[in-house]
Protein backbone atom coordinates (compact mmCIF):
# COMPACT_ATOMS: atom_id res chain seq x y z
CA UNK A 1 0.00 0.00 0.00
CA UNK A 2 2.63 2.51 0.93
CA UNK A 3 4.00 1.99 -2.58
CA UNK A 4 1.29 2.63 -4.49
CA UNK A 5 1.09 6.25 -2.68
CA UNK A 6 4.05 7.40 -4.78
CA UNK A 7 2.27 6.87 -7.77
CA UNK A 8 -1.00 8.54 -7.05
CA UNK A 9 1.36 11.35 -5.47
CA UNK A 10 3.72 11.50 -8.72
CA UNK A 11 0.30 12.05 -10.61
CA UNK A 12 -0.44 15.23 -9.07
CA UNK A 13 -3.01 14.09 -6.45
CA UNK A 14 -2.08 14.04 -2.60
CA UNK A 15 -2.21 11.17 -0.83
CA UNK A 16 -2.82 10.17 2.95
CA UNK A 17 -2.22 6.77 4.24
CA UNK A 18 -2.93 5.01 7.33
CA UNK A 19 -0.95 2.28 7.80
CA UNK A 20 -0.23 -0.87 10.41
CA UNK A 21 3.07 -1.77 10.30
CA UNK A 22 5.22 1.34 10.98
CA UNK A 23 8.35 0.02 10.17
CA UNK A 24 7.38 -0.28 6.99
CA UNK A 25 6.35 3.09 6.43
CA UNK A 26 9.36 4.56 7.94
CA UNK A 27 11.66 2.43 4.87
CA UNK A 28 9.04 3.16 1.82
CA UNK A 29 8.06 6.71 2.80
CA UNK A 30 4.79 7.84 1.86
CA UNK A 31 4.36 11.71 1.75
CA UNK A 32 1.80 11.57 4.50
CA UNK A 33 1.25 8.49 7.05
CA UNK A 34 -0.47 8.12 9.99
CA UNK A 35 0.08 4.86 12.20
CA UNK A 36 -2.76 3.09 13.47
CA UNK A 37 -1.63 0.36 16.53
CA UNK A 38 -4.36 -1.62 15.35
CA UNK A 39 -5.01 -4.82 14.79
CA UNK A 40 -4.94 -5.76 10.79
CA UNK A 41 -8.82 -5.55 8.88
CA UNK A 42 -9.46 -2.53 11.24
CA UNK A 43 -7.85 0.43 9.38
CA UNK A 44 -10.76 3.24 10.67
CA UNK A 45 -10.72 0.92 13.94
CA UNK A 46 -14.32 -0.08 15.15
CA UNK A 47 -17.21 -0.90 13.06
CA UNK A 48 -20.40 0.87 13.60
CA UNK A 49 -18.98 3.33 15.31
CA UNK A 50 -19.27 6.72 13.44
CA UNK A 51 -17.34 8.81 16.19
CA UNK A 52 -14.09 6.99 16.32
CA UNK A 53 -13.94 6.24 12.71
CA UNK A 54 -14.07 10.42 11.88
CA UNK A 55 -11.63 10.58 14.59
CA UNK A 56 -9.49 8.45 12.63
CA UNK A 57 -10.08 10.43 9.21
CA UNK A 58 -10.15 13.89 10.58
CA UNK A 59 -6.43 12.76 11.96
CA UNK A 60 -5.19 11.53 8.70
CA UNK A 61 -6.48 14.71 6.95
CA UNK A 62 -4.88 17.01 9.37
CA UNK A 63 -1.65 15.41 8.00
CA UNK A 64 -2.36 17.55 4.18
CA UNK A 65 -1.76 20.61 6.89
CA UNK A 66 1.85 20.02 6.18
CA UNK A 67 4.07 21.68 3.81
CA UNK A 68 6.52 19.39 3.32
CA UNK A 69 6.94 15.79 4.00
CA UNK A 70 7.24 12.61 4.25
CA UNK A 71 5.56 12.92 7.41
CA UNK A 72 4.38 10.15 9.64
CA UNK A 73 2.17 10.67 12.97
CA UNK A 74 1.00 8.10 15.69
CA UNK A 75 -2.92 8.20 15.99
CA UNK A 76 -2.94 8.66 19.70
CA UNK A 77 -5.37 5.75 20.63
CA UNK A 78 -5.08 2.24 20.15
CA UNK A 79 -7.08 -1.31 19.96
CA UNK A 80 -4.64 -3.77 21.79
CA UNK A 81 -3.59 -7.19 19.98
CA UNK A 82 -2.93 -10.11 21.39
CA UNK A 83 0.71 -11.23 22.00
CA UNK A 84 1.69 -9.50 19.13
CA UNK A 85 -0.66 -10.93 16.75
CA UNK A 86 -2.57 -8.62 13.96
CA UNK A 87 -5.01 -11.38 13.91
CA UNK A 88 -6.52 -14.63 15.14
CA UNK A 89 -4.19 -17.14 15.34
CA UNK A 90 -4.89 -21.13 15.37
CA UNK A 91 -3.21 -22.95 18.37
CA UNK A 92 -0.15 -24.07 17.16
CA UNK A 93 -0.99 -27.81 18.68
CA UNK A 94 -4.68 -27.70 16.90
CA UNK A 95 -3.97 -29.60 13.96
CA UNK A 96 -5.60 -32.84 12.56
CA UNK A 97 -4.87 -35.27 10.27
CA UNK A 98 -6.37 -37.70 7.52
CA UNK A 99 -7.32 -40.30 9.76
CA UNK A 100 -9.92 -37.76 11.40
CA UNK A 101 -11.83 -37.97 8.50
CA UNK A 102 -13.80 -40.95 9.17
CA UNK A 103 -17.04 -41.34 7.59
CA UNK A 104 -17.48 -38.03 5.06
CA UNK A 105 -21.02 -38.28 4.72
CA UNK A 106 -21.15 -37.77 8.70
CA UNK A 107 -18.68 -34.79 8.43
CA UNK A 108 -20.79 -33.25 5.67
CA UNK A 109 -24.01 -33.87 8.20
CA UNK A 110 -22.65 -32.61 10.85
CA UNK A 111 -21.90 -29.09 8.99
CA UNK A 112 -25.11 -29.43 7.30
CA UNK A 113 -27.20 -29.52 10.52
CA UNK A 114 -25.27 -26.82 11.96
CA UNK A 115 -25.87 -24.33 9.14
CA UNK A 116 -29.06 -24.93 9.02
CA UNK A 117 -29.55 -24.07 12.83
CA UNK A 118 -27.48 -21.08 12.27
CA UNK A 119 -29.97 -19.99 8.93
CA UNK A 120 -32.77 -17.84 10.23
CA UNK A 121 -30.18 -15.86 12.64
CA UNK A 122 -28.41 -15.27 9.34
CA UNK A 123 -30.89 -14.16 7.64
CA UNK A 124 -31.99 -11.67 10.43
CA UNK A 125 -28.39 -10.61 10.42
CA UNK A 126 -28.67 -9.67 6.69
CA UNK A 127 -32.04 -7.76 7.15
CA UNK A 128 -30.26 -5.52 9.91
CA UNK A 129 -27.39 -4.90 7.96
CA UNK A 130 -28.78 -4.22 4.65
CA UNK A 131 -26.22 -6.57 3.08
CA UNK A 132 -23.84 -9.73 3.25
CA UNK A 133 -20.07 -10.11 2.56
CA UNK A 134 -20.87 -13.85 1.97
CA UNK A 135 -21.09 -14.55 -2.10
CA UNK A 136 -17.33 -14.34 -3.13
CA UNK A 137 -17.42 -17.88 -4.46
CA UNK A 138 -20.76 -17.61 -6.30
CA UNK A 139 -21.83 -20.48 -5.02
CA UNK A 140 -25.09 -20.90 -2.99
CA UNK A 141 -25.07 -21.17 0.39
CA UNK A 142 -26.52 -24.42 0.53
CA UNK A 143 -22.99 -25.43 -2.14
CA UNK A 144 -20.56 -24.80 0.30
CA UNK A 145 -19.78 -27.28 2.73
CA UNK A 146 -20.45 -30.13 0.14
CA UNK A 147 -17.72 -28.41 -1.92
CA UNK A 148 -15.49 -28.46 0.91
CA UNK A 149 -16.25 -31.71 1.11
CA UNK A 150 -15.30 -33.23 -1.90
CA UNK A 151 -11.60 -32.51 -1.44
CA UNK A 152 -11.33 -35.18 1.49
CA UNK A 153 -10.83 -38.04 -0.79
CA UNK A 154 -7.57 -36.31 -1.77
CA UNK A 155 -8.61 -35.65 -5.31
CA UNK A 156 -9.51 -32.33 -7.05
CA UNK A 157 -12.84 -32.44 -7.81
CA UNK A 158 -14.13 -30.72 -10.94
CA UNK A 159 -15.51 -26.76 -10.30
CA UNK A 160 -19.02 -26.07 -10.41
CA UNK A 161 -17.85 -22.53 -11.65
CA UNK A 162 -17.32 -21.57 -15.10
CA UNK A 163 -13.67 -19.75 -15.55
CA UNK A 164 -12.89 -20.63 -12.27
CA UNK A 165 -10.85 -23.80 -11.36
CA UNK A 166 -11.30 -25.76 -8.84
CA UNK A 167 -8.22 -24.71 -6.25
CA UNK A 168 -8.94 -20.83 -6.43
CA UNK A 169 -12.94 -20.95 -5.95
CA UNK A 170 -12.09 -23.45 -2.50
CA UNK A 171 -10.29 -20.48 -1.12
CA UNK A 172 -13.04 -18.11 -2.11
CA UNK A 173 -15.85 -21.10 -0.72
CA UNK A 174 -13.84 -21.49 2.75
CA UNK A 175 -14.19 -17.10 2.96
CA UNK A 176 -17.76 -17.62 2.11
CA UNK A 177 -18.08 -20.55 4.85
CA UNK A 178 -16.26 -18.35 7.72
CA UNK A 179 -18.46 -15.28 7.30
CA UNK A 180 -21.89 -17.15 7.03
CA UNK A 181 -20.99 -18.29 10.67
CA UNK A 182 -18.92 -14.78 11.92
CA UNK A 183 -21.47 -12.66 9.94
CA UNK A 184 -24.38 -14.89 12.08
CA UNK A 185 -22.62 -14.53 15.50
CA UNK A 186 -21.87 -11.03 15.62
CA UNK A 187 -25.11 -10.01 14.76
CA UNK A 188 -26.71 -12.52 16.96
CA UNK A 189 -24.75 -12.11 20.33
CA UNK A 190 -23.75 -8.42 19.63
CA UNK A 191 -20.36 -9.23 19.42
CA UNK A 192 -17.26 -7.16 18.22
CA UNK A 193 -13.70 -9.63 19.32
CA UNK A 194 -12.22 -10.87 16.55
CA UNK A 195 -10.28 -13.16 18.95
CA UNK A 196 -13.53 -15.05 20.26
CA UNK A 197 -14.92 -15.22 16.73
CA UNK A 198 -11.95 -16.42 15.29
CA UNK A 199 -11.99 -18.55 18.62
CA UNK A 200 -15.60 -20.01 17.55
CA UNK A 201 -15.33 -21.07 14.09
CA UNK A 202 -12.00 -22.29 14.02
CA UNK A 203 -12.04 -24.45 17.66
CA UNK A 204 -15.53 -25.23 17.87
CA UNK A 205 -17.71 -25.21 15.22
CA UNK A 206 -18.24 -28.26 12.87
CA UNK A 207 -17.36 -26.34 10.02
CA UNK A 208 -14.31 -25.08 11.50
CA UNK A 209 -13.36 -28.81 11.88
CA UNK A 210 -14.44 -29.74 8.56
CA UNK A 211 -11.38 -26.78 7.73
CA UNK A 212 -9.01 -28.54 9.37
CA UNK A 213 -9.75 -31.69 7.97
CA UNK A 214 -9.24 -30.14 4.48
CA UNK A 215 -5.74 -28.52 5.89
CA UNK A 216 -4.98 -32.30 6.53
CA UNK A 217 -5.36 -33.09 2.58
CA UNK A 218 -3.78 -30.22 1.62
CA UNK A 219 -0.67 -30.80 3.90
CA UNK A 220 -0.82 -34.80 2.29
CA UNK A 221 -1.33 -33.80 -0.95
CA UNK A 222 0.71 -34.03 -4.08
CA UNK A 223 -1.10 -31.09 -5.41
CA UNK A 224 1.30 -27.87 -5.68
CA UNK A 225 -1.24 -25.85 -5.57
CA UNK A 226 -3.24 -27.51 -2.14
CA UNK A 227 0.30 -27.51 -0.45
CA UNK A 228 1.43 -24.34 -1.30
CA UNK A 229 -2.49 -23.12 0.64
CA UNK A 230 -1.16 -24.43 3.60
CA UNK A 231 2.49 -23.01 3.65
CA UNK A 232 1.65 -20.03 2.93
CA UNK A 233 -1.34 -19.87 5.95
CA UNK A 234 -4.05 -19.66 2.97
CA UNK A 235 -7.20 -21.27 4.40
CA UNK A 236 -6.61 -21.84 8.13
CA UNK A 237 -5.44 -18.62 10.31
CA UNK A 238 -1.94 -19.59 11.19
CA UNK A 239 0.05 -16.93 9.69
CA UNK A 240 0.38 -15.08 13.27
CA UNK A 241 0.88 -18.58 15.06
CA UNK A 242 4.22 -18.66 16.49
CA UNK A 243 5.88 -21.51 14.46
CA UNK A 244 5.09 -23.52 11.22
CA UNK A 245 1.69 -26.02 11.13
CA UNK A 246 3.81 -29.69 11.53
CA UNK A 247 4.43 -31.21 8.55
CA UNK A 248 5.08 -27.92 6.48
CA UNK A 249 7.88 -25.65 6.67
CA UNK A 250 5.60 -22.24 6.18
CA UNK A 251 8.48 -21.92 3.16
CA UNK A 252 6.03 -19.70 1.30
CA UNK A 253 7.09 -17.03 3.41
CA UNK B 1 3.34 0.32 19.57
CA UNK B 2 2.98 -3.55 18.11
CA UNK B 3 6.53 -4.38 16.56
CA UNK B 4 7.56 -6.54 14.18
CA UNK B 5 10.41 -7.87 16.45
CA UNK B 6 7.25 -8.45 18.25
CA UNK B 7 4.83 -10.61 16.19
CA UNK B 8 4.80 -14.21 16.68
CA UNK B 9 7.50 -16.33 14.58
CA UNK B 10 5.53 -17.26 10.95
CA UNK B 11 4.08 -13.35 11.03
CA UNK B 12 7.78 -11.89 12.12
CA UNK B 13 9.68 -13.62 9.61
CA UNK B 14 7.42 -12.68 6.53
CA UNK B 15 7.49 -9.18 8.13
CA UNK B 16 10.77 -9.17 8.24
CA UNK B 17 11.82 -10.50 4.74
CA UNK B 18 9.03 -8.54 2.59
CA UNK B 19 11.23 -7.02 0.08
CA UNK B 20 10.32 -3.18 -0.20
CA UNK B 21 10.24 -1.29 -2.81
CA UNK B 22 12.33 2.44 -1.79
CA UNK B 23 11.27 5.10 -3.72
CA UNK B 24 14.43 7.14 -5.28
CA UNK B 25 12.52 10.18 -4.72
CA UNK B 26 10.22 11.83 -2.51
CA UNK B 27 7.02 12.31 -3.78
CA UNK B 28 4.77 15.50 -3.08
CA UNK B 29 1.84 17.29 -4.41
CA UNK B 30 0.78 20.00 -2.83
CA UNK B 31 -3.28 19.77 -1.24
CA UNK B 32 -5.70 21.85 -1.90
CA UNK B 33 -7.44 23.85 0.86
CA UNK B 34 -10.50 21.50 3.03
CA UNK B 35 -12.90 23.08 1.37
CA UNK B 36 -12.14 22.31 -2.17
CA UNK B 37 -11.03 18.45 -1.28
CA UNK B 38 -12.73 15.93 -3.82
CA UNK B 39 -11.73 12.88 -1.71
CA UNK B 40 -11.71 9.19 -3.75
CA UNK B 41 -10.63 5.92 -1.48
CA UNK B 42 -8.39 3.51 -2.54
CA UNK B 43 -7.77 0.16 -0.33
CA UNK B 44 -5.62 -2.93 -0.69
CA UNK B 45 -8.68 -4.85 0.59
CA UNK B 46 -9.39 -6.76 -2.83
CA UNK B 47 -12.98 -5.73 -2.64
CA UNK B 48 -15.38 -5.67 -5.92
CA UNK B 49 -18.92 -5.52 -6.33
CA UNK B 50 -20.62 -8.59 -6.40
CA UNK B 51 -20.60 -10.47 -9.63
CA UNK B 52 -17.22 -8.54 -10.97
CA UNK B 53 -14.22 -10.90 -11.50
CA UNK B 54 -12.38 -11.92 -8.30
CA UNK B 55 -8.89 -10.97 -7.88
CA UNK B 56 -6.42 -13.59 -8.81
CA UNK B 57 -3.86 -14.29 -5.61
CA UNK B 58 -1.23 -12.03 -7.10
CA UNK B 59 -3.48 -9.19 -8.96
CA UNK B 60 -1.91 -6.37 -11.05
CA UNK B 61 -5.32 -5.23 -11.53
CA UNK B 62 -8.03 -3.11 -9.88
CA UNK B 63 -11.72 -2.88 -9.39
CA UNK B 64 -13.78 0.18 -9.62
CA UNK B 65 -16.91 0.45 -7.43
CA UNK B 66 -18.89 3.46 -6.76
CA UNK B 67 -19.89 5.68 -3.83
CA UNK B 68 -23.96 4.00 -3.62
CA UNK B 69 -21.82 0.73 -3.68
CA UNK B 70 -22.63 -0.88 -0.27
CA UNK B 71 -23.00 -4.79 -1.77
CA UNK B 72 -18.99 -5.74 -2.03
CA UNK B 73 -17.55 -9.37 -1.61
CA UNK B 74 -13.85 -9.30 -0.75
CA UNK B 75 -11.54 -12.40 -2.76
CA UNK B 76 -8.25 -11.35 -0.91
CA UNK B 77 -6.15 -14.17 -0.70
CA UNK B 78 -4.47 -13.58 2.87
CA UNK B 79 -5.81 -14.80 5.92
CA UNK B 80 -3.63 -12.68 8.40
CA UNK B 81 -6.88 -9.85 8.91
CA UNK B 82 -9.68 -9.87 10.62
CA UNK B 83 -13.19 -10.21 8.27
CA UNK B 84 -15.33 -9.77 11.37
CA UNK B 85 -15.38 -5.87 11.50
CA UNK B 86 -16.05 -4.98 7.68
CA UNK B 87 -18.95 -7.75 7.89
CA UNK B 88 -20.38 -5.65 10.46
CA UNK B 89 -19.76 -2.47 9.22
CA UNK B 90 -18.20 -1.57 5.79
CA UNK B 91 -16.80 1.70 6.89
CA UNK B 92 -14.59 0.64 9.27
CA UNK B 93 -12.27 -0.29 5.88
CA UNK B 94 -13.83 1.61 3.04
CA UNK B 95 -15.48 4.65 5.11
CA UNK B 96 -17.66 6.11 2.57
CA UNK B 97 -20.77 7.27 4.53
CA UNK B 98 -18.41 9.06 7.02
CA UNK B 99 -16.95 10.90 4.36
CA UNK B 100 -20.05 11.97 2.98
CA UNK B 101 -21.04 13.26 6.50
CA UNK B 102 -17.76 15.49 6.31
CA UNK B 103 -18.36 16.34 3.06
CA UNK B 104 -21.87 17.46 4.47
CA UNK B 105 -20.90 19.26 7.09
CA UNK B 106 -18.11 21.23 4.97
CA UNK B 107 -14.99 19.63 5.89
CA UNK B 108 -13.85 18.07 2.67
CA UNK B 109 -15.77 19.26 -0.56
CA UNK B 110 -17.27 15.83 -1.63
CA UNK B 111 -16.91 12.30 -2.32
CA UNK B 112 -15.77 11.12 -5.89
CA UNK B 113 -18.39 8.93 -7.76
CA UNK B 114 -15.59 6.06 -8.34
CA UNK B 115 -13.31 4.54 -5.60
CA UNK B 116 -10.71 2.13 -5.99
CA UNK B 117 -9.63 -1.70 -4.75
CA UNK B 118 -6.28 -3.64 -5.14
CA UNK B 119 -4.97 -6.94 -4.08
CA UNK B 120 -2.63 -6.12 -1.14
CA UNK B 121 -1.32 -9.36 -1.15
CA UNK B 122 0.54 -8.08 -4.43
CA UNK B 123 3.66 -6.34 -4.85
CA UNK B 124 3.13 -2.71 -5.46
CA UNK B 125 5.71 -2.19 -8.21
CA UNK B 126 3.53 -4.72 -10.21
CA UNK B 127 0.35 -2.15 -9.81
CA UNK B 128 2.10 0.81 -10.94
CA UNK B 129 0.60 0.67 -14.63
CA UNK B 130 -3.12 0.39 -12.69
CA UNK B 131 -2.46 3.01 -10.39
CA UNK B 132 -1.80 5.26 -13.17
CA UNK B 133 -4.79 4.48 -14.95
CA UNK B 134 -6.86 4.93 -11.54
CA UNK B 135 -5.24 8.17 -10.93
CA UNK B 136 -6.18 9.41 -14.86
CA UNK B 137 -10.00 8.15 -13.79
CA UNK B 138 -9.66 10.55 -10.92
CA UNK B 139 -7.85 13.66 -12.44
CA UNK B 140 -11.04 13.35 -15.24
CA UNK B 141 -13.80 13.34 -12.09
CA UNK B 142 -11.98 16.43 -10.01
CA UNK B 143 -10.19 14.07 -7.70
CA UNK B 144 -7.82 16.05 -6.03
CA UNK B 145 -7.29 14.19 -2.67
CA UNK B 146 -6.63 9.94 -1.88
CA UNK B 147 -7.45 8.58 0.81
CA UNK B 148 -5.56 5.12 1.07
CA UNK B 149 -6.58 2.18 3.62
CA UNK B 150 -4.82 -0.90 3.64
CA UNK B 151 -6.78 -4.23 4.62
Amino acid sequence: MCGLAHYFESEGLSTILVGFVREHIEVIRPPRSLFLDFPMGRGMGKPNDPEFQKKVIRAAFELLEASSGPIIDDFPEIIAVKEGRMGYALPPELVLSVDDIGDVDVVLSEVRNEMEALRPDYDTAIAARGRTTVGASGLAIEELAPFVVSFLDGEIPKSPRKGMPAIPLLKLVVEDLEAYYTETRTHRDSIDDLELMGEWFWEKTKAGRLLLLLEAVSVASENKVMLQIVEMSLMAPRFWSEGPLPGTSAAGW
Amino acid sequence: MTKISEMPAVGRHFMSNLELTVPTNDSWTNPVPANERRVSIVSTAAVSRRGDKPFSWLAKDSRTFHKTDRDLVMTHVAVEFDRSAWQQDLNTIIPLDRLEEMAADGEISSVADEHYSFMGAADPVTMEKSARAAAAKMKQEGVNTVFLIPI
